[in-house]
């Protein structure tokens, strides 16, 4: 049984004009939170939400009655973290979380969960949660230690190839157009602001393809409203060392065509 | 001021010198960005269009838009109108290529010697790789590229940076050399242990060759430190001669291009493998102020010493270069001073500015003939 709960500490967005996205409980609180404390610790989403807060701020600067703002939800995606849903209250109050809603699902139900609630993007820590949950329509994105060290006053976004995220994560004609949507979305807000001092940042890196795919893909991303700040195009060059200076926050890979294969 | 006849001379080499090849300078990488294999080595086989190499195997030329083409017009929008203006008019001109620029026979000299490489060591990855580095905004892709493929120019790596350094990046692709319009990014680079030079559109520009190419290096500054080039500066020309004769055997100390000649000269020897050395397709030159008799024979030593041959080495003892470099017309000529570099665009060569060295505090004054 799902149970969903407000977080009354946090203002409500505007459910239908809001971008949902959904953290998991592993991503929002460190590994060591298992250990039967009460106040969970941090763990590798941190950046991550504190950029979303970021955005969202910026936003409503430029328009206090903005109702297109990241909208926040933690979600369970097993039964022991479902039981663990007072603690997962409060630490998320003891921390200042900007997370409305809460979501204790279990392994069997997480899914259902996230289409329930209109999620945009699921990050999670774990690759299987998010190959399962792409098959079923909802774009996902994976986090991981490296996203600990990504910048607090700048969502970076990166677009990429599918083999740079997984190999063998497949994409669905659902997944395909609510990532589409997505894109869409972040193209908007994207666009209240300038070339400069900008809260968003969007980057394209093309690894194996040659300027003709990455052109491309600049097209496609511009046919979704999305215009892309920054493009990288290896053609064949290792991407680790360009990887580590970008520090994206999380990458997409679905939604657009870049001429693979 | 002492006139001496203007002699090619050859200089004879000694030892190889092993390619640079620096290690990854970015500290530590992470593991899992990295994640599955780098590389397909399926893909590593020859296929109609030539897979470009890996960068710590090519000599990596940077190149920057505003030299590869002419972007003055645009230039302008951007000081005019603001940053929005000028990416609504590059969207709005798209698919109007630009204009060959200044570093655009150098380019284009550069895959020419590629095909010949090729054809000579078909697996090899000891190639020139062309990399487009931009600090313009991702919206002048689509016309940077579609300007690519209007001219039929071999790059496949490029790097907009949407406005910030790309220093990062240069180190990451192992730079062998950088050129930029912006003398600012190029004394970065030149800060980082990366050859760089600026480089200006002459008003008239002199064919060059289409087959062979050809670079040209002044001595002091540039190939070599500028501790002569002090000397002179602060005690005069009777003081550095005295130097220089004192010092004849000690050798000069290494300028921001040397690495770059040598880079160039491992890719000759490759043709001088296959008995192609009066055919090669690379061809490199020295042309300094200093004298042949005198202080040039410091100069041979420390080039000797090195192991690093050089083509053809000009001894113009303070004669004027854009004369001669009118005559070896190289794709490039690599000077520390814009007293130089003005004198060689004026009479139609394409002169590059290494803001290295004592001269660049005597860059604006300077405008008389040095003579050493």
């Amino acid at each position: 049984m799902v149970s969903t709960v407000t977080n009354s500490d946090v203002k409500q967005k505007d459910v239908d004009q809001a971008v949902v996205v959904a953290v998991t409980f592993a991503a929002v609180f460190g590994p060591e939170a298992e250990d039967g404390s009460t106040v969970y610790r941090l763990g590798v989403a941190l950046p991550l939400l504190q950029v979303l807060q970021r955005v969202n701020e910026r936003l409503l600067e430029k328009n206090p009655a903005e109702h297109q703002l990241f909208d926040v939800i933690l979600i369970t995606t097993d039964s022991w973290q479902q039981q663990q849903n007072s603690s997962i209250i409060n630490s998320t109050r003891h921390h200042g979380l900007e997370i409305s809603r809460f979501c204790f699902s279990t392994e069997d139900n997480y899914i259902e969960s996230l289409v329930q609630n209109n999620v945009q993007l699921f990050f999670t820590t774990d690759g299987n949660e998010a190959l399962q949950a792409t098959h079923q329509g909802v774009p996902s994105a994976l986090l991981d230690k490296n996203s600990v060290s990504c910048p607090s006053e700048q969502l970076r976004v990166l677009f990429c190839e599918k083999a740079i995220i997984q190999p063998n994560m497949g994409s669905t004609e659902a997944s395909k157009k609510s990532a589409q949507n997505f894109l869409a979305h972040l193209g908007q807000m994207r666009q209240k602001f300038g070339v400069f001092d900008s809260p968003l940042c969007f980057t394209l890196v093309t690894s194996h393809g040659g300027k003709d795919s990455c052109c491309c893909a600049l097209k496609s991303l511009r046919s979704l409203g999305v215009s892309v700040d920054e493009a990288y195009c290896l053609g064949g060059a290792p991407r680790g060392p360009i990887l580590s200076l970008l520090r994206p926050h999380f990458l997409l890979s679905d939604g657009f065509s870049l001429l693979e294969g | 001021m002492v006139k001496m006849s203007l002699d090619a001379i050859q200089v004879m080499s000694g030892q190889v010198k092993e390619l640079k090849v620096s290690p990854s300078s970015n500290g530590d990488t992470r593991g899992s960005w990295e994640g599955k294999e780098e590389f397909d080595p399926n893909q590593l086989e020859l296929t109609a269009k030539p897979k470009p190499p890996k960068p710590e195997n090519a000599v990596t030329v940077a190149v920057s838009s505003r030299v590869l083409f002419r972007t003055e017009r645009e230039q302008k929008v951007f000081e005019q109108k603001g940053v929005e203006e000028y990416l609504r008019y590059q969207i709005e001109h798209e698919n109007e290529p630009f204009a060959p620029g200044p570093a655009f026979p150098f380019v284009k000299a550069l895959d020419a010697v590629n095909t010949r490489l090729r054809e000579l060591y078909p697996q090899s990855e000891e190639l020139f790789d062309i990399v487009l580095v931009t600090y313009n905004h991702a919206h002048v892709g689509i016309r940077l590229i579609n300007t690519i493929n209007h001219h039929n120019l071999f790059i496949e790596r490029f790097c907009m940076t949407g406005g910030s350094s790309p220093i990062g990046y240069l180190k990451a692709w192992h730079t062998n050399l950088y050129l930029s319009a912006d003398a600012e990014k190029v004394r970065e680079a030149l800060a980082e242990g990366i050859a760089a030079a600026t480089m200006f559109m002459p008003e008239k520009l002199t064919e060059v060759s289409e087959s062979q190419l050809r670079v040209a290096f002044d001595g002091d500054a540039v190939l070599f430190s500028d501790e002569s080039e002090r000397i002179f500066k602060t005690h005069g020309l009777d003081k550095f001669f005295e130097h220089e004769k004192e010092n004849e055997d000690r050798l000069l100390d290494h300028g921001p291009l040397k690495g770059f000649l040598e880079a160039l000269g491992k890719l000759q020897k490759k043709f001088y493998a296959k008995g192609q050395r009066l055919d090669c397709p690379i061809r490199t030159y020295l042309v300094t102020a200093r004298s042949a008799a005198s202080s040039g024979i410091r100069a041979l030593k420390t080039l000797r010493a090195w192991g690093l041959e050089i083509d053809e080495a000009l001894f113009l003892a303070g004669a004027p270069k854009g004369p001669m470099l009118e005559k070896i017309r190289p794709h490039i000529y690599f000077d520390d001073q814009m007293f130089h570099v003005e004198g060689a665009a004026e009479m139609g060569t394409v002169a590059a500015h290494v803001p290295y060295g004592i001269a660049q505090k005597y860059n604006s004054q300077q405008k008389m003939s040095s003579g050493k």
